[in-house]
């Protein structure tokens, strides 16, 4: 459905500042039907990969197809395929939904009967049978993330690109976004990327696609990131993490990471885990806040990809 | 194109008239401005390009234009506030033509400032000026080039615009002074020969020119009349040249730098 291929974007250089290399020859392909994550720090270029796809910035180098047609060559025809539900809201606040709909369907040149159906099927999984009358500002933010996914369920798309859909909503609300998202991606067998920092979204994907510095670092099912990381490992919360990791690498000889105040301990056969642990305590007691086993979730696998966690990805706002 | 062009004009003119802050003001302010200036210079302002006619008569299409502006500018502010709450890449990522995305804020424009035109034309006969059938016709086709001329340039300048701050500067600084130069206020006739050569290449003078004959001319003398058929071209071109290069702005995406 997507396929990327050596695609390079340069911000070009203004006085004050140098020019970037925002991605670096990139070469990604998502297959039909896929349901896809990509992450990545602040930085890591997957907002401008995301203006690349849908068709608002132009590229360095490289090519795109989409469903079959030249981005960069036949915009309109690519566009048409695509359905995109962007972080910062898409849809007039001042208009009621329905009105939001039909407009977004004027666009995309949808009319008659057929229009009465798709607004049916679009909205059917929703929870705003009731609100269709009402203005968009009068929604609550789950609602009004329901209206722009909605709107762009119209057009039935064959590929959906959704950037951090879920910012802003409170857990309750992003869990019932991204399981709609994902019963719809089934039901009607389309093809999904979504950017996303919340890991627990990206539990049920097919493919997590994770990018640092404009390179794609990796692109495979959850199950394979998690298996790289080995079965468990320790982690280690302490005040001078610094010099105790020194003392953990030297006196115990095993490999560290760290991550702050965080110690991690990812390269652990299976079983070692606890004994380890309990050498650890033995040892440095009082320099240890807390100290844990754990199961390697997505988010280690990004931190242990990128050098960063998720908290202080989104810490630093992504403006990029 | 034109389907998607008036599906969002549509969209413009329904949030103008959930306003009604925004459609008194827009209407209150230039019969306002035409009442007290009117009148006040009424008295004292009698000069002889005016054509015999009362300063309140004079001043009169000079109003609409500026309805017409006003119009514009609100309406071009309005592509700031869309591409700050997000409205903006939506539209951009549908596949519209892009001269549908210009057409769409630009009618919107129009058609507010037609409402505002139309209601002030009642006016007409309560200054002596009685309007046929025929120079009526040609009245309305004059707003309509006129505030295509007006939509189309405000939203040349607002698209690449980050804030309506900024908006504002040139406002003030550009749109406004092609008002104050259009013989709206004084005629050209009597402006001293720096100022007269600007109000002549001025193509907001020349759409003045364009409305202000249906009122005193009968549409048979219009179309033989050079000044009003040169005024009519000049209006033309100042809109579609605004209408195409707004839709090149458009156009315009943000590109690599090349390796």
């Amino acid at each position: 459905m997507i396929q990327i291929e050596n695609l390079t974007y340069v911000y070009p250089a203004s006085r004050k500042t140098p020019a970037r290399k925002a991605i670096d020859n990139l070469s990604l392909s998502i297959a039909e039907g896929q349901f896809s994550i990509l992450s990545g720090p602040n930085g890591s270029g997957k907002s401008t990969l995301f203006r690349i796809l849908c068709g608002m910035a132009y590229p360095s180098a490289g090519s795109v197809r989409i469903g079959g047609f030249d981005l960069l060559k036949e915009p309109a025809k690519a566009r048409g395929q695509m359905g995109v539900v962007f972080q910062s809201p898409a849809v007039d606040k001042h208009l009621t939904v329905a009105e939001n709909l039909k407009l977004h369907a004027d666009l995309y040149g949808l009319s008659g009967r057929d229009l009465y159906e798709r607004m049916d099927e679009a909205t059917g999984w929703t929870d705003l049978a009731d609100r269709l009358n009402d203005k968009v500002i009068t929604l609550s933010g789950g609602l009004a993330r329901q209206v722009e996914l909605a709107k762009c369920l119209l057009t039935r798309p064959r590929l959906l690109l959704l950037d951090e859909p879920t910012t802003g909503l409170d857990p309750s609300s992003r869990r019932n976004f991204v399981d709609a998202l994902h019963k719809i991606q089934k039901g009607r067998r389309m093809t999904v990327l979504m950017t996303s920092h919340i890991f627990s979204e990206a539990e049920d994907a097919d493919r997590v696609a994770i990018m640092k510095d404009g390179v794609l670092l990796a692109n495979d099912s959850p199950q394979v990131l998690r298996g790289q990381l080995g079965r468990e490992m320790v982690v280690v919360q302490s005040r001078n993490a610094e010099s105790l990791e020194a003392r953990i690498r030297l006196g115990l000889n095993l490999a560290t990471r760290r991550h702050g105040d965080e110690i991690r301990l990812e390269e652990t056969d299976n079983g070692d885990s606890l004994p380890i642990l309990e050498k650890l305590l033995a040892a440095y007691r009082s320099e240890i806040d807390s100290i844990a086993i754990k199961q390697p979730a997505l988010e280690d696998v990004f931190i242990h990809l990128t050098g960063k966690t998720a908290a202080e990805t989104e810490q630093t706002g992504d403006a990029a | 194109m034109i389907g998607p062009a008036f599906a969002l004009a549509r969209r413009e003119f329904t949030r103008f008239m959930r306003q009604p802050q925004r459609v008194v003001g827009t209407v209150a302010q230039p019969i306002l401005f035409w009442l007290f200036l009117g009148s006040g210079f009424n008295a004292s302002f009698h000069s002889p390009g005016m054509g015999g006619s009362s300063y309140l008569e004079y001043f009169y299409p000079g109003v609409m234009l500026m309805m017409m502006l006003f119009a514009s500018i609100f309406s071009s502010i309005t592509i700031i506030e869309d591409r700050d709450a997000g409205f903006l890449q939506s539209v951009l990522v549908a596949p519209v033509s892009r001269m549908a995305i210009v057409l769409g804020k630009v009618f919107g424009g129009v058609a507010i400032a037609m409402v505002q035109t139309l209601i002030f034309t009642i006016a007409a006969p309560f200054l002596g000026l009685h309007l046929g059938l025929g120079s009526l016709v040609f009245l309305v086709g004059a707003y309509v080039l006129s505030s295509i001329g007006f939509a189309a340039m405000g939203f040349f300048f607002a698209w690449s615009m980050r804030s309506s701050a900024g908006f504002h500067a040139i406002m003030m600084v550009f749109l406004m002074p092609l008002w104050m130069l259009s013989g709206a206020l004084f005629p050209i006739e009597n402006a001293p020969g720096w100022l007269h050569a600007a109000m002549t290449v001025n193509p907001v003078a020349h759409a003045l020119v364009l409305m202000r004959g249906p009122f005193y001319m009968q549409p048979a003398e219009l179309l033989a009349d050079s000044k009003w058929l040169l005024a009519l071209g000049v209006t033309i071109l100042w809109g579609g040249g605004f209408l195409l290069a707004s839709m090149a702005r458009v156009e315009k995406r943000e590109k690599g730098a090349a390796l």
